[in-house]
């Protein structure tokens, strides 16, 4: 009888023991990101004004505002979205709805995954050597949008072959079965269906886009450009990379401290508002969705 | 005659599921497909809207006719057939929308664009199968609101807003209760004077109370096909006498 007792004391204790770990990893995760998110707002919020959102930099970036960069930020994420979200969906679909499971799928695959871990910097040098000299597009949202879109490709198709994946075959044999064809089943079933995890990808992949240096170093970013683009051809100033000139290589680094920390929070905030876009979105989606 | 199969061969890769199968099903009854797990009714029942075509490496041979034509000559289109013949599956399969938009999905498939043709279907689909009085004032309410003996009926409203002239139904009570189990019976019952419609089932009772005609499968070989009244009160074959009777399935 003791010994059954103590055989359910050990297995309980060991159980709790295994769950606080668990606890803890997951809080320590947390507890990082409300670290970095305090000390940024800390730091940074003090600068954050409407002056400081709405103009230019001046006195060797120093004073003034970021607005340039919040502009050309917008346009990058936009620009490469506008690229590999409809590329990544439509490869995806393809992928998984149509394609016979045979070896070209097995190596297109694998190719995504690979391109998928190739380092940023590699993107970023054949964005350069492919859209700003082979096609001549010069540094310009163009070519820095292009470079960024291909570098979240991975992320758009795989989520959203997953995405398609979790649909039920039962609804595709449904819409067949009234007679429907195969891509009047994708368009009207199997995507709406499969959107709101899709979109999770977006969500993603701006995040990832937003954030991005290397890759729009030799494209698009520009050190100092006190304008406001006029065209997708011209150069523009980016968040990520004008924090990085704030806090490594500006005119006077001791000066221009607070306002890189105005920068990065102002970053962050930019990828908050289009999450919580996108989540919102995915919500319109999931309306008629099992709760 | 409303489905005629002659000499019907159908393979999974090398395995033969069905050895010519010869069957004649009449308009306007209700034809029950017996038999235990792997037998081939089900393959049976999905050559008859070639919902077999969605499998690789599948074969069959034979000729299978709905309404005195070919369905598996070249000339056939699938869709066009599969709004004649409207199918049911096992668990309740909405989709993911709205009971109305459920209900007039076939129609816009077919293309059917005039609000009031959609709304007057929906409303009689939804009468046909016995579930309009339940839902009327919820049209607009998710189709995953319903309960799943509702959502059946729903389905089974679904295939009939095409106006196919036969439904296939595989085990359509097989995920429900005894309560939505009864009424699906009732409809099948109702829906016989305007459709022809085949059953596969597990449920011997069940075939025996909704069915004019049963089928026994045994290895993919059509043992028994005769009236209902016949095959389990009388029946000719061993097999069917052993299976009915609970020795083997």
């Amino acid at each position: 009888m003791s010994s059954i007792t103590s055989l359910h004391t050990r297995k309980r204790v060991s159980q709790h023991v295994a769950f606080w770990i668990f606890r803890l990893t997951a809080l320590a995760v947390v507890a990082v990101l409300v670290w970095i998110l305090g000390f940024l707002f800390v730091n940074g919020a003090s600068v954050i004004s409407w002056e400081f959102l709405t103009s230019e930099p001046t006195n060797g970036m120093t004073e003034g505002g970021i607005l340039p960069a919040i502009v050309g930020t917008l346009c990058l994420v936009a620009g490469s979205m506008l690229f590999a979200f409809p590329v990544g969906v439509l490869s995806g679909i393809y992928m998984n709805e149509y394609a016979k499971n045979g070896w070209i799928i097995r190596f297109i695959r694998m190719m995504t995954d690979n391109l998928g871990a190739i380092p940023s910097i590699v993107f970023g040098l054949f964005g350069m050597s492919l859209f700003v000299n082979a096609l001549d597009f010069g540094d310009s949202i163009i070519a820095g949008s292009l470079t960024l879109g291909l570098l979240v490709l991975p992320i758009v198709i795989r989520t959203t072959e997953e995405a398609l994946k979790t649909v039920d075959d039962t609804l595709r044999h449904a819409s067949l079965a009234l007679g429907a064809s195969k891509f009047y089943t994708v368009c009207h079933v199997v995507l709406p269906v499969a959107m709101p995890n899709i979109l999770t990808g977006l969500i993603l992949a701006i995040g990832r886009v937003s954030g991005e240096t290397a890759p729009i170093l030799f494209t698009v970013a520009a050190y100092f450009l006190p304008k406001l683009p006029s065209s997708i051809f011209d150069q523009v100033m980016a968040l990520p990379y004008h924090l990085y000139v704030l806090a490594t290589s500006g005119t006077d680094l001791i000066a221009s401290r607070r306002m890189a920390y105005g920068t990065a929070l102002v970053l962050i905030v930019i990828v908050l508002i289009l999450n919580i876009c996108a989540t919102l979105i995915r919500k319109h989606f999931t309306k008629h969705q099992a709760k | 005659m409303m489905i005629q199969a002659e000499h019907i061969n159908f393979y999974y890769g090398t395995f033969q599921a069905l050895k010519n199968i010869n069957m004649e099903i009449e308009a306007n009854t209700v034809t029950a497909f017996i038999g235990p797990s792997g037998c081939g009714k089900s393959t049976f029942l999905r050559l008859i809207n070639r919902m077999n075509d969605l499998i690789p490496d599948a074969k069959m041979d034979g000729t299978l006719k709905v309404e005195d034509k070919d369905i598996y000559a070249p000339d056939v289109k699938v869709d066009e057939l599969r709004k004649r013949v409207g199918m049911v599956f096992q668990k309740p399969n909405p989709f993911p929308k709205s009971i109305y938009d459920n209900l007039a999905y076939g129609l816009r498939v077919n293309g059917v664009k005039d609000k009031k043709i959609i709304d007057e279907r929906v409303e009689t689909s939804l009468k046909g199968a016995a579930l309009w009085d339940e839902v009327k004032d919820k049209l607009n309410k998710s189709a995953y609101d319903l309960s799943g003996g509702q959502q059946q009926r729903l389905c089974i409203a679904r295939a009939l807003a095409v106006q196919p002239s036969i439904l296939l139904m595989d085990e359509p009570a097989s995920a429900l209760d005894p309560i939505s189990t009864s009424k699906i019976e009732d409809l099948i019952f109702e829906l016989k004077k305007d459709y022809t419609i085949v059953i596969v089932t597990h449920n011997m009772q069940q075939a025996t109370r909704v069915s004019d005609k049963t089928a026994f499968f045994y290895l993919g070989n059509l043992i028994e096909y005769d009236d209902t009244q016949k095959i389990f009160l009388n029946p000719k074959e061993k097999e069917t006498q052993n299976y009915i009777t609970g020795r083997f399935g």
